[in-house]
């Protein structure tokens, strides 16, 4: 079947999946998901002088069901939780997300009883950033290297297949 | 200044009243009085601008938690700076002044005090269903041991277990 | 007809009254300005109901400040009101000045003017930005990043972080502003009135904005009061209360500025004294500038600010206080100190209670957002769902402050 993912190495699949990955990564549009403080920094990135769109995120997209990336910006305190999850869920496959900053990749400063210690707790996440805030410049540079895995292989089955706790989710014992 | 604290001891007279380092007159009033003294400072002392209501938790035997209420006249330009010492309840003044609802509810939430009166007091900073009232000094700062590799002993490693890294060779 | 298609005739249902449809928006959403959820209960278009629910950035600061020392919570000050980090910054240092009872510099007061004025022009920028963004009008959000990345780089020229600086601590500040970028950010104050006239001229008389603006989520001057709202939404309510003014701090009664109010309290209002406050920002500014002199910007008492590293070598008391500070922190007498300052959104004070110790015991931040967000369904309730969006808008809350 063309669009196989195993059609890959010369077989007749290989071309049309090589064309799926190039438009997916030419045009990743994030979800809106500012939060806190690294909020002020993604609308840094998305204006005039950093200019997202160049890299093909031309819009943010306020919908879910409409955005493939999922850039959590800023912290995740326990009653955002259940509704992050909830976002992350009704975006459709394939979807990554980017852990921008340092309370989304671990809490930051700010290691006590109200924040999610790290988004990667409910979600799988793709790429972290660090910085408080990060400049611009990391985020594009994260942006880059998430096209970079999207371009070699943009179904990769990580969130797809993903069923049971995945890395960095506590496994409840039943 | 001091006209302003003679003022006050006219008009509170069983109080105490203090001048911390900031300036700002403090009246100490028992519990039972505490809405008698908000009514008095907002209309007769003209003090019409609500500041802030925040507690502090003295982590003493009896009347734990210190309430602050912090008014503001705008014609003199001054703070003052109301007290009173509860254990675990206070009238609500939001009859009175509609901007103290929400300081109320965060009270109420993050301390547990509870203010008889008020219209609608649940929890607005935690969620709806958290135990606990965390800016309790009793109650611990909740932070996760961090996985450094010089206090795996110290922690039992018990940072690479929340984040399912498994040992490393 | 038939008795099972009466149903279908409008007007012979059993319900007679109209039924009021609750519609959830956020906390997730393009318009909200951070993570603000509203339960909106609408009689078609029209609002007769509208909750906030906050909590959804609650991070346990206050908690976190009594696990640090004074200058680790300076860290913290700063991602609260995240777009007024110096302004925070400020207030928490002016607290602790209070408390210990030190002597600032006059370069040091200075220079903290001009920071936190700066900071007021980066957040009112904002502020034109996202109102215009919230109501339609895309290209003004990238014209006034123009602007703030030019001051977010001075930021980082001076600290080296655009954002969250925390460059004013108690006892002065980090350290020194180099003369180039003292000159840098004259020229750019000289330029500022032309580029907020250029704002001006795209939305100020621009029909479409009046028209989502203007009438829209009015507060009258008592209402505020009652809800202990301040800052541009009470003066916008023509009440002239500004805490430059009436409580001046830094020296702000030796500057020439004027207090812009608005007449009728409406969103348009709100946003010209935005406007008119950006450029009273530019004069205050130049006036700084103008004043500044040669001297020291850390305080002299070596209980508060660290001893320069060359006299480490030198002096063995200098090495014993440097290693005190470093160890324990600073330690205020036991006592509290609220001092308020005058922040883009209002009146904002740190509550800071000591105990003798090098951790407070309680730090309380008075956020206006907090306050300002009260007076949310007063604007809303009775006007159409579409202006709720020009409502938040105009009231410029920044969650972070508001959940702490």
């Amino acid at each position: 079947m063309a669009l196989s993912h195993d059609g890959k190495n010369g077989s007749p699949g290989f071309l049309l999946t090589r064309l799926e990955d190039w438009a997916r990564e030419s045009s990743i549009w994030p979800v809106t998901f500012g939060l806190a403080c690294c909020a002020i920094e993604m609308m840094a990135t998305g204006a005039s002088r950093f200019d997202m769109a160049r890299f093909g995120s031309e819009l943010f997209r306020a919908s879910p069901r409409q955005a493939d990336l999922m850039i959590v910006a800023g912290r995740v305190s326990q009653k955002m939780a259940p509704v992050l999850r909830e976002i992350y869920d009704q975006m459709p496959e394939p979807k990554w997300v980017i852990a921008m900053g340092d309370c989304a990749s671990c809490s930051g400063v700010f290691n006590n009883y109200a924040l999610i210690q790290g988004v990667d707790k409910i979600v799988p996440v793709d790429v972290y950033v660090p910085g408080c805030p990060p400049t611009p410049d990391a985020l594009l540079d994260s942006l880059i290297k998430l096209k970079e895995r999207v371009r070699t292989d943009s179904r990769a089955a990580r969130h797809g297949a993903q069923t049971g706790p995945g890395v960095g989710i506590p496994h409840q014992p039943s | 200044m001091t006209a302003n604290v003679e003022t006050l001891r006219s008009a509170f007279a069983s109080a105490e009243i203090g001048l911390p380092a900031d300036g700002i007159p403090t009246i100490r009033v028992p519990l039972v009085e505490l809405t008698s003294a908000v009514q008095r400072v907002t209309r007769d002392l003209g003090f019409n601008r609500f500041v802030d209501l925040t507690a502090i938790d003295r982590l003493t035997s009896e009347e734990r938690f210190e309430l602050v209420y912090l008014f503001y006249s705008m014609q003199r330009h001054t703070w003052l700076r109301l007290k009173t010492r509860t254990d675990s309840e206070a009238p609500s003044i939001t009859e009175q002044i509609p901007g103290a609802n929400w300081y109320e509810r965060e009270v109420w939430d993050l301390f547990g005090v509870r203010f008889e009166g008020h219209p609608e007091l649940r929890r607005i900073m935690l969620p709806d269903d958290w135990q606990g009232h965390p800016l309790r000094r009793s109650e611990p700062l909740g932070f996760e041991p961090v996985d450094f590799t010089v206090t795996r002993d110290v922690y039992g490693g018990v940072g690479s277990q929340v984040s399912g890294l498994g040992e490393h060779a | 007809m038939t008795a099972d298609t009466r149903h279908l005739i409008p007007g012979t249902s059993e319900r007679s009254e109209r039924e009021l449809l609750t519609v959830n928006m956020g906390p997730q959403h393009p318009s909200t300005h951070g993570v603000l959820r509203l339960e909106l209960r609408l009689d078609g278009e029209v609002v007769v109901h509208c909750r906030p629910v906050i909590g959804y950035l609650h991070t346990g600061i206050e908690k976190t400040f009594e696990a640090k020392t004074y200058v680790q919570g300076v860290v913290l000050t700063d991602r609260m009101d995240y777009l007024n980090p110096l302004g925070n910054n400020l207030a928490y240092a002016l607290s602790i000045e209070k408390l210990i009872g030190c002597e600032i510099p006059e370069r040091a007061t200075v220079l903290r003017v001009l920071l936190a004025e700066l900071t007021r022009i980066a957040s009112h920028l904002m502020f034109v930005g996202s109102i215009a963004l919230d109501l339609g009008a895309s290209s003004p959000f990238l014209y006034v990043w123009r602007e703030r990345e030019k001051i977010l780089d001075f930021f980082e020229r001076i600290s080296g972080v655009r954002m969250m600086t925390s460059f004013i601590r108690p006892g002065g500040l980090v350290r020194d502003i180099e003369p180039a970028i003292v000159s840098d950010i004259s020229r750019f104050i000289d330029e500022m009135p032309a580029y907020i006239d250029s704002y001006e001229e795209l939305l100020t008389a621009n029909p479409i904005f009046r028209e989502r603006t203007e009438g829209i989520g009015g507060l009258s001057a008592d209402d505020a009061l009652a809800l202990a709202v301040t800052g541009p939404t009470l003066r916008a309510s023509s009440v002239d209360f500004d805490v430059r003014k009436s409580n001046p701090y830094c020296g702000y009664e030796t500057y020439d500025f004027a207090i812009p109010t608005g007449t009728v309290g409406d969103c348009y209002d709100r946003y010209l004294v935005r406007v008119a406050e950006m450029r009273e920002s530019v004069k205050i500014c130049r006036q700084a500038l103008d004043r500044l002199t040669e001297g020291s910007v850390r305080t002299e008492d070596r209980k508060v600010m660290p001893p320069p590293r060359e006299e480490l070598a030198k002096s063995m008391e200098a090495v014993i206080h440097h290693f005190k500070l470093w160890t324990e922190g600073i330690k205020p007498p036991p006592g509290e100190a609220y001092v308020g300052v005058e922040s883009p959104r209002g009146e904002l004070g740190f509550f800071v209670v000591s105990d003798g110790t090098g951790r407070p015991i309680r730090v309380h931040e008075r956020a206006p957002s907090f306050a300002n967000l009260q007076a949310l369904p007063k604007l809303t309730e009775g006007g159409m769902v579409a202006d709720v969006v020009a409502c938040i808008a105009s009231l410029d809350p920044i969650l972070g402050e508001v959940d702490r």
